[in-house]
């Protein structure tokens, strides 16, 4: 579903902030491994959740004392966490209904 | 020399932002590449492994470089100010009671609503849309755990 990845991002940076890597490796490990995010297409969509305002970014130092990107959620992002979370709830409990319905 | 420092300014700023993003791409690849390797692969087989999840490097470098350099610092103070110029214009016509001075906030509020519009029409490109559609999507894996870890057994 169109959006999914950035709802995913959202909800992993409300808890801590992040670079690109770890936000990757974080999404794989709380999906099981069964959902793939295309690691080179994270990045795009970072940028544009920046552009619009729900995340930013700062240069930081990672775990391994190289220069990385680290990105934290905005109160505007906290907002379009809330907002695609409680779509994303409508969504789904609707497509199940459906599939219990047929 | 007068009108080359616009570009030399927006060459500049863009040769930044590609290094920039360069840098940030190439530390995801070595994060990839030293966990492959811990995982017990070979150098060389931990950068084909890494190059291979990480897709095609010079799409996402192009994709990151267009839509950060339509978010730039110039770009930032430009549209502020073509904000700032239409609310000095809407102000200059609630307060003045001089025609001539009401044109003046006219002028103001068109070269606002014009600039943000070339703004925004510039910054579109058939790139920003066809970007949006299966990128946001993550894709499910197929295969269950326990036939991905058979695989690797056989």
């Amino acid at each position: 579903m169109q959006g999914t990845l950035e709802l995913l991002i959202l909800n992993t940076l409300a808890r801590e902030s992040m670079h690109g890597y770890g936000i990757v490796q974080r999404i794989h490990e709380a999906a099981e491994d069964l959902l793939k995010v295309e690691d080179g297409s994270l990045y795009p969509a970072l940028y544009r959740m920046e552009e619009r305002g729900w995340i930013k970014s700062e240069w930081g130092v990672s775990e391994h004392n190289r220069r990385a990107r680290f990105y934290k959620l905005t109160r505007k992002g906290q907002k379009q966490l809330e907002a695609e979370r409680a779509n994303w709830n409508r969504i789904s409990s609707a497509v199940t209904k459906i599939l219990q319905a047929t | 020399m007068k009108f080359e420092l616009p570009n030399l300014f927006k060459n500049s700023n863009r040769k930044q932002i590609m290094f920039e993003v360069e840098d940030e791409l190439q530390f995801h690849i070595e994060m990839l590449e030293r966990k492959y390797v811990q995982d017990g692969m070979s150098a060389a087989a931990a950068r084909a492994a890494a190059l291979r999840r990480f897709g095609s490097i010079e799409r996402a470098m192009k994709r990151c470089v267009n839509i950060r350099s339509r978010n730039s610092l110039l770009r930032r103070i430009l549209k502020k100010s073509l904000i700032l110029l239409g609310i000095a214009g809407f102000f200059i016509r609630i307060i003045s009671s001089d025609r001539h001075v009401d044109h003046i906030g006219d002028i103001f509020i068109l070269i606002a609503i014009f600039g943000r519009l070339l703004l925004y029409v510039r910054g579109l490109s058939p790139s920003n849309f066809l970007s949006a559609t299966n990128e946001t999507c993550p894709s499910i894996v197929t295969e269950s755990p326990q036939d991905s870890s058979k695989l690797r057994g056989a």
